[in-house]
């Protein structure tokens, strides 16, 4: 267990937020042959930055997320987070935000999100206190009572947010967080992750297969195609923000996700 | 699950109903009432069995066998359980073994356990256990299985030591299908241990009910089945009273 000195770094360090990928490699090795999962992926994600990764299945847009957790390990190449490479899940740094179901079903929804916190055994009234905050942060101030299955799946990805952000990492990293929802839901989660991430001002590295989705939410695309797993186009998204619905029907929005659309036909 | 009043009555209806048929066909002899004594002659016969010493030693005597094969049997069949089902390979190679083991009927091994224990306490708890353990192992297996591998990403990229991931996702996880595992497991349990004290034995309830049937007690017998009848629906029921109040961990 971290040390509870850790909790709360009095400072953020320097560069906080940074990601810093350099040719990173993933090797399957399997009985018939070695199958590569990503090739040569270098990047550089600069401090409060929102980053999109989109490509088709099988890109190792997943992989790659996976390990900026630390939850996988690559089989070359180096990951830094803040300037120190991350080796093993580090909740100070780094936030993550999965698909659908990740809540635990015999928690409240205040109970999930004091769970990062009671691993580590943050005091029952700092937990509760933080919990609160980041419950209201996300918009479900009085629901913290509820179980998972007494919300709606939007109302549990805001649960799944804040259990993410509860402990002020300065990195959130979100695996295809809103693809369980449908249509309409998913664009007001997209707007209210907008509103957190400005008010937040984290890191936010975030998959999906929506073409619309990435280019609504991202300062940048990274466009990433199969067989091996590499970055084949960057794209800075320079539509001003707020974001609003009726950019989705303008030139340049088309524009950004026609240039996408090539890129993964071409791959898939 | 939730029932509603009309539900609660009609069930309790055909209670009354059944021992009122009970009743019925022993008074008017449309059974023989030698072979069906009527029900409450039954049930009086029930209430003088429980005054006598010798019968509260039967009950003494087989609640002992029962819950020393259980707490024998629950937790060994449970570390077997899991060991087999967090080891791929162990998994791969044990698990249709254990479905062939488990399809066999236990009772043809009994003489087999008389002949290695003696008639006595050890034949018929190691009966009991060797009837309950099957069961065991393989509902925590699938328990283990029912722990969602999402779960435990999250307590991973959280930072959760083992320790913390046994106890606060493994544990609640399998809590739902771990006591209902414990209730069918009571219920071949019980069975293993009677059938064995009806089998061979000098003392328990499962004795007593063998030896009521040779002497053609019928008022008896079915006292004994009765009273041996409410102690398994009561403990059936304590537990499915634990299991709706975590009814909401189940997704």
């Amino acid at each position: 267990m971290q040390p509870l000195a850790n909790v709360t770094p009095l400072k953020p360090p320097p560069r906080a937020g940074a990601i810093e990928v350099r040719n990173v490699g993933q090797v399957f090795r399997t009985r018939s042959q070695d199958v590569v999962a990503l090739e040569d992926v270098s990047l550089d994600i600069k401090p409060g930055r929102f980053v999109v990764l989109v490509g088709p299945s099988g890109c190792g847009k997943s992989t790659l997320l996976m390990m900026m957790a630390g939850l996988r390990a690559q089989t070359s190449g180096t990951i830094t987070i803040n300037g120190a490479p991350i080796a093993q899940p580090d909740p100070n740094r780094v936030g993550v935000v999965f698909q659908e179901a990740s809540l635990f079903p015999w928690l409240t929804a205040e109970d999930n999100v004091e769970f990062p916190l009671a691993l580590r055994g943050v005091a029952k009234a700092e937990r509760r206190a933080k919990a609160q905050d980041a419950l209201k942060l996300v918009g479900l101030e009085g629901f913290g009572k509820r179980h998972p299955h007494e919300l709606s799946g939007g109302m549990k990805q805001r649960v799944s947010i804040a259990r993410g952000l509860v402990q002020d990492p300065p990195v959130l990293l979100m695996d295809e967080p809103f693809a369980a929802l449908d249509e309409q839901t998913r664009m007001t989660m997209g707007d209210e992750l907008l509103r957190i991430w400005a008010a937040t001002g984290k890191t936010v590295v975030f998959v999906t297969h929506s073409l619309t989705e990435a280019v609504y939410l991202a300062d940048e695309v990274i466009v990433m195609s199969p067989r091996p797993g590499r970055i084949v186009d960057q794209l800075q998204v320079n539509l001003p923000r707020p974001r609003t619905y009726e950019m989705l029907s303008g030139d340049a929005f088309g524009a950004l996700r026609d240039r996408i659309w090539r890129h993964i036909r071409k791959s898939a | 699950m939730q029932a509603t009043l009309t539900i609660k009555l009609a069930r309790v209806a055909i209670v009354i109903a059944t021992f009122a048929l009970w009743e019925l066909l022993s008074r008017t002899g449309l059974a023989n009432p030698r072979l069906l004594p009527s029900a409450s002659d039954t049930l009086a016969t029930l209430g003088d069995l429980l005054q006598r010493s010798s019968v509260r030693t039967d009950l003494l005597v087989t609640a002992t066998e029962v819950l020393t094969a259980f707490a024998l049997a629950v937790p060994m069949g449970a570390l077997i359980g899991f060991l087999i089902a967090e080891n791929r390979y162990f998994a791969d190679v044990a698990k249709p073994l254990l479905f062939f083991a488990f399809s066999i009927p236990k009772s043809i091994f009994l003489p087999m356990f008389i002949l290695v224990f003696g008639v006595g306490f050890a034949q018929k708890v190691g009966f009991g256990f060797f009837s309950t353990i099957f069961i065991v192992i393989m509902s925590t297996t699938t328990a283990v299985e029912s722990v969602k591998a999402e779960h435990l990403t999250v307590a991973r990229s959280y930072g959760a030591t083992r320790a913390q991931t046994a106890f606060r996702v493994y544990l609640p996880s399998m809590l739902p299908v771990l006591l209902e595992a414990l209730r069918i497991s009571m219920i071949f349990n019980l069975t293993g241990v009677i059938l064995a004290e009806m089998y061979a034995s000098r003392d328990g309830i499962g004795h007593q009910i063998a030896t009521w049937g040779e002497n053609f007690q019928m008022k008896q017998l079915l006292a004994g089945v009765v009273m041996v009848a409410a102690i398994a629906m009561t403990f059936n029921e304590l537990i499915r009273w634990v299991e709706t109040r975590c009814s909401h961990w189940r997704t």
